[in-house]
C-alpha cells in the first residue's frame, strides 16, 4: 500500500514538499489555514487540500489524520507544531510525527514530548552557510543524526601532506573516519594500510565540529580559513 | 492558622483574565510576576497590583528563566492562543518541574493532549455551558 503523508501548514514548504513526496509516489494531504495557499496548493494534481487550522482536532479528522503513516508538521509558529505533532500521535495514532522549530532551544524539549523528528530551520541554514562560507574542500555535505555527524567529500590536493602516506600515519582526529576512497573509477573501503594519493576523492564520516581538523589533516594547513 | 500559600507565581497573558487574576493574587499576598508580549497589555493591571509585570514572549525559555521560572510554585497560562498556552505550560512541567500548572483553552477538544501530564486547564466554554444549563434549572422567578 501507498506510504501516506499529512503535512499541516507550510506555504511554500508545504508545496516543494508535496511535490518530492507524489513524485515519489507517496498519498499526500496538504491542511492549510490559508485560502489562498490552499488554492495554491490545490494546483498540484494528486494532492489531496484541505482547508482549515490544523490545530483543531476535527479538521484533522476531515483531513483522514486517522489512517496517515507520517504526519509533518510546517507552519511558522513553534507551538502550533507541537500541538498538530501532539493530537496527530496522541489522538490520531500517527507513527511518525515531524515538527519544524524556528527556536534552536526548543529542539530537545519538542523531542522530550515525543515527537520523533524534530528539524530546525535556523540550526540548519546556519550550518550550511557555515560549511559554505568557510570549508570550500568540502565537494559536498550530508548532515545525519540530527547534524551531529556530518559525511562529506574532501579532494586531496596535490600538494597535500597526506599525499603518499596511510591512514594510519595520518594525523587524523579520533572522531573522524575515512568510510571510501574514489580513485579514477575504483571505489575502495580503505583499512589503516591504505595510502591516500593526490587526487583522491575521499568519503569522510566526521562528528560535527571536527570537520576543519580533518581538512586541514587532508589537505593542508591554513587551508579552510577557520 | 493562616493557610500556607505558594509564594511565587508567574502567569503569562495579560488579557483581562490574566490581569484580573494578577490583582486578585497579589491581593491576597502572593508574590506575583505577570508576563506579556505588549507593554500596553499592562495598562488593563489594577491600581492596587504589587508585582512585578514585564514585557516579553512566554514562549520563549530564556525570557521564562529571567522571569525566575526556576523558582516558581505556580504557573498560570492565560494568553489567547490555546497552542501557546500548551507549550508554555508543557515546558513548565517538563523543563521546569513547576508543582502546579494551570492553562486557560478556549477549545476543549485539544485537551487530551496534556491530560495525562498533570496540568490543570480551565475552559471558559465549559464553565459558560455549566452556568447557564445551572440557571435554566432554577425555577424562573428565581432567575429575574
Amino acid at each position: 500500500m501507498k506510504k501516506r503523508v499529512l503535512l499541516v501548514g507550510g506555504r511554500r514548504k508545504a508545496r516543494s514538499l508535496a511535490l518530492s513526496l507524489l513524485k515519489r509516489g507517496y498519498q499526500v494531504t496538504a491542511v492549510n489555514s490559508d485560502r489562498d495557499d490552499c488554492r495554491k496548493l490545490a494546483e498540484l494534481e494528486k494532492l489531496n487540500v484541505i482547508c482549515g487550522d490544523g490545530t483543531k482536532p476535527f479538521v484533522l479528522e476531515d483531513a483522514g489524520a486517522e489512517g496517515q503513516d507520517i504526519a509533518i508538521a510546517l507552519t511558522p509558529k513553534d507551538a502550533d507544531n507541537l500541538v498538530i505533532c501532539e493530537l496527530c500521535k496522541k489522538r490520531f495514532h500517527i507513527r511518525r510525527t515531524v515538527a519544524l522549530v524556528s527556536d534552536p532551544q526548543k529542539t530537545a524539549f519538542f523531542r522530550k514530548m515525543g515527537i520523533d523528528r524534530v528539524v530546525c530551520a535556523i540550526s540548519a541554514i546556519t550550518g550550511i552557510i557555515e560549511q559554505q562560507a568557510f570549508l570550500e574542500q568540502m565537494e559536498n555535505v550530508i548532515p545525519v543524526g540530527e547534524g551531529r555527524v556530518n559525511v562529506l567529500e574532501v579532494a586531496v590536493p596535490v600538494n597535500s601532506p597526506a599525499a603518499g602516506k596511510t591512514l594510519v600515519e595520518l594525523d587524523l582526529p579520533r572522531e573522524v573516519i575515512v568510510g571510501c576512497v574514489l580513485r579514477d573509477d575504483a571505489v575502495m573501503i580503505p583499512w589503516g594500510d591504505t595510502a591516500i594519493w593526490a587526487n583522491d576523492l575521499l568519503v569522510l564520516i566526521v562528528a560535527s565540529g571536527k570537520e576543519s581538523e580533518a581538512i586541514s589533516a587532508l589537505v593542508g594547513k591554513g587551508a579552510c580559513g577557520l | 492558622m493562616k493557610e500556607k500559600i505558594a509564594d511565587n507565581t508567574i502567569i503569562v497573558g495579560c488579557g483581562r483574565l490574566g490581569a484580573e487574576l494578577a490583582g486578585a493574587l497579589s491581593d491576597a499576598g502572593r508574590s506575583v510576576l505577570i508576563l506579556d508580549k505588549e507593554e500596553v497589555a499592562f495598562r488593563k493591571l489594577p491600581l492596587s497590583f504589587g508585582g512585578l509585570a514585564v514585557a516579553g514572549d512566554g514562549g520563549d525559555l530564556d525570557v521564562l528563566r529571567q522571569a525566575g521560572i526556576e523558582q516558581a510554585d505556580t504557573l498560570i497560562a492565560v494568553t489567547n492562543d490555546d497552542n501557546v498556552n500548551i507549550l508554555i505550560a508543557q515546558t513548565a512541567r517538563e523543563l521546569f518541574h513547576i508543582p502546579h500548572i494551570i492553562a486557560r483553552l478556549y477549545d476543549p477538544e485539544r485537551e487530551c493532549v496534556y491530560r495525562e501530564l498533570g496540568i490543570a486547564t480551565i475552559c471558559p466554554t465549559q464553565l459558560s455551558a455549566r452556568e447557564i444549563d445551572k440557571l435554566l434549572s432554577l425555577p424562573r422567578e428565581a432567575i429575574a
